[in-house]
């Protein structure tokens, strides 16, 4: 069974990792690089176990463009629609692995990162993936 | 042992492919059945040694192999008489073809994969499939994409290859500039991923640079003459020589004037100007060449300000004849601040506010950054480095960027 790891970030979360003027402190280079380390060595371990199936990290939410419908034939197109501490996806990493248990033990090592968020409530999601028509209820003979 | 036959099989692997889709057909069955000779012989030479003629020998077991995928094939599902006609009598004897011919069956192959009825996707794939010798897991790593997905992108040019009917030939005189330029493009795309993706978190990614060095250092070998595939190794060994000061603890981006020069590959570089000076003076002089040159100039430097930038904006005008990117109209500004001053360079850039392909780039206000804090404008050039740093995605560009504008004093 395959399950996505869902990371969430706000907007200032990304600031202050790109080290742009904001109020609250930047990270330094080191503790950049650090995570960085962290988050390598993490997925390089799955890579190994043979559980690693994608992974992606997302670029800042100030980046996102947010397609409404159609208004007088024409889409609605909002940018940066995210309030700056609104938490948003951030990233994800895809697992095929024996079980929900061990899905879960992966993505608590990830909240092992040297990432101050994980102390201030911070979480990572866990959620299965559906594999094709016949999770989507699509096949009859299910 | 294990390395000299890993080594070995990697530069017979597209000969032999050659060899035999060639004479038979099949690309799709061809390049199934030289991977299993492929890992045949990686199981049995180190134990027992390498035959006399290894190539005979990895041609004879895919032919065989190739027998019994077309038997296979056959018996699943009829296969029209054009099949049968190319069908490999099972006991041909191996190729007498272990000289001549060799050569040419890896260019004809390297062609092949970056015919221009497969997308660009798919020809990079293919090529460091069939020619690079990777394996579909090892290509979908150096992309970040699922296996998977790799997997069906691979088969899918293979099909396409199969369905409309390639020859297995060397492209004729008339199409063969074309052709070959396309196969420059791709193997310039695999070392730009290669390259640019050295900074940042990533997983141990396969070297893509050093795969496209080594896949050109192959089409260098079989084209001698050719003076922009000897410009493309050039440009691809000078910029990999800068590789080592390219970035600072943590990823961080250091920019070529602040780079450690010591650092920098001196065999690397010595080598990319030896080709660049020997392939300037001859044949057609093409955009890879004019980049090498440019490179090499900067690598002869022995600091940023002793460089030539004179010459630099000279071949940077030499270049936009022949090229219309604005990537490269971007550079020739650069150039033009160097020699003439930051206002003419700023100039310059004004003018590409009107191209919509780079006005809104990073880079440019990057570029745009970098020129008013030369000419003492700081305020101005701190709100060129915010602007240009939320527009770049890649996190260590940002920190760059971020960095720099927090050197300069708000409000100037």
């Amino acid at each position: 069974m395959k399950y996505m790891i869902l990371l969430y970030g706000s907007q200032r979360d990304y600031d202050r990792l790109a080290g742009a003027p904001v109020d609250e402190e930047d990270w330094s280079a080191e503790q950049v690089a650090a995570m960085y380390e962290f988050m390598a060595a993490w997925n390089q371990e799955l890579v190994e176990s043979g559980e690693f199936v994608d992974a992606r990290g997302l670029a800042a939410p100030a980046q996102t463009r947010r397609v409404h419908g159609l208004k007088d034939g024409v889409p609605v197109v909002t940018e940066g629609p995210f309030a700056e501490t609104e938490e948003v996806l951030a990233g994800y990493t895809v697992v095929e692995c024996a079980s929900v248990d061990r899905a879960v033990e992966i993505a608590a090592k990830v909240t092992k990162s040297p990432n101050p968020g994980f102390d201030q409530g911070m979480y990572v999601d866990v959620r299965p993936v559906l594999e094709g028509a016949g999770d989507l209820g699509g096949d009859p003979e299910v | 042992m294990g390395e000299r036959v890993e080594g070995l099989l990697r530069d017979l692997a597209p000969q032999a492919l050659g060899a035999v889709v060639r004479r038979y057909g099949h690309f799709d069955l061809a390049e199934d059945a030289v991977q299993e000779a492929l890992i045949a012989a990686a199981t049995r030479w180190p134990a027992t040694g390498v035959p006399d003629r290894p190539r005979a020998w990895l041609i004879t077991v895919a032919s065989r192999r190739l027998t019994d995928l077309l038997r296979s094939e056959r018996a699943r599902r009829r296969r029209e008489e054009t099949a049968a006609r190319q069908q490999p009598p099972a006991d041909r004897p191996a190729p007498a073809a272990d000289q001549p011919g060799a050569a040419d069956d890896t260019l004809t192959l390297l062609f092949l994969c970056c015919h221009p009825a497969l997308s660009p996707a798919a020809q990079i794939a293919l090529t460091l499939r069939a020619v690079g010798g990777l394996t579909a897991a090892e290509i979908a790593r150096a992309f970040l994409v699922p296996e998977e997905t790799m997997t069906r992108r691979i088969s899918r040019a293979k099909q396409r290859i199969r369905e409309s009917g390639i020859p297995f030939r060397m492209p004729s005189p008339a199409e063969r500039q074309a052709r070959l330029d396309a196969v420059l493009h791709v193997l310039y795309l695999i070392f730009n991923e290669g390259y640019a993706s050295t900074s940042g978190p990533a997983l141990q990614r396969p070297d893509l640079a050093a795969e496209a060095i080594r896949l050109t250092r192959i089409a260098h070998r079989l084209l001698p003459r050719d003076s922009e595939v000897t410009g493309l190794l050039a440009l691809m060994l000078l910029t990999d020589a800068r590789r080592p000061a390219r970035t600072g603890p943590g990823g961080a981006l250091i920019p070529m004037a602040a780079q450690d020069r010591s650092r920098w590959d001196a065999d690397l570089i010595a080598e990319g100007v030896a080709l660049v000076t020997r392939a300037l003076p001859r044949g057609r002089t093409g955009p890879y060449q004019i980049q090498a040159a440019i490179a090499a100039l900067h690598d002869e430097a022995p600091s940023a300000e002793a460089t030539d930038w004179p010459q630099i904006l000279a071949l940077y005008g030499v270049l936009r004849r022949i090229s219309d990117s604005p990537v490269v109209a971007l550079n020739q500004a650069v150039a033009v601040a160097m020699v003439q001053g930051p206002r003419a360079g700023l100039d310059r850039l004004a003018a590409l506010a009107a191209d919509r392909r780079i006005a809104e780039d990073p880079k440019r206000y990057a570029v745009r950054a970098h020129l008013l804090e030369m000419t003492g404008d700081v305020a101005a050039a701190r709100e060129a480095y915010l602007a240009a740093a939320e527009r770049t995605t890649s996190l260590p560009r940002k920190r760059y960027l971020y960095g720099r504008a927090a050197r300069l004093p708000v409000g100037g």
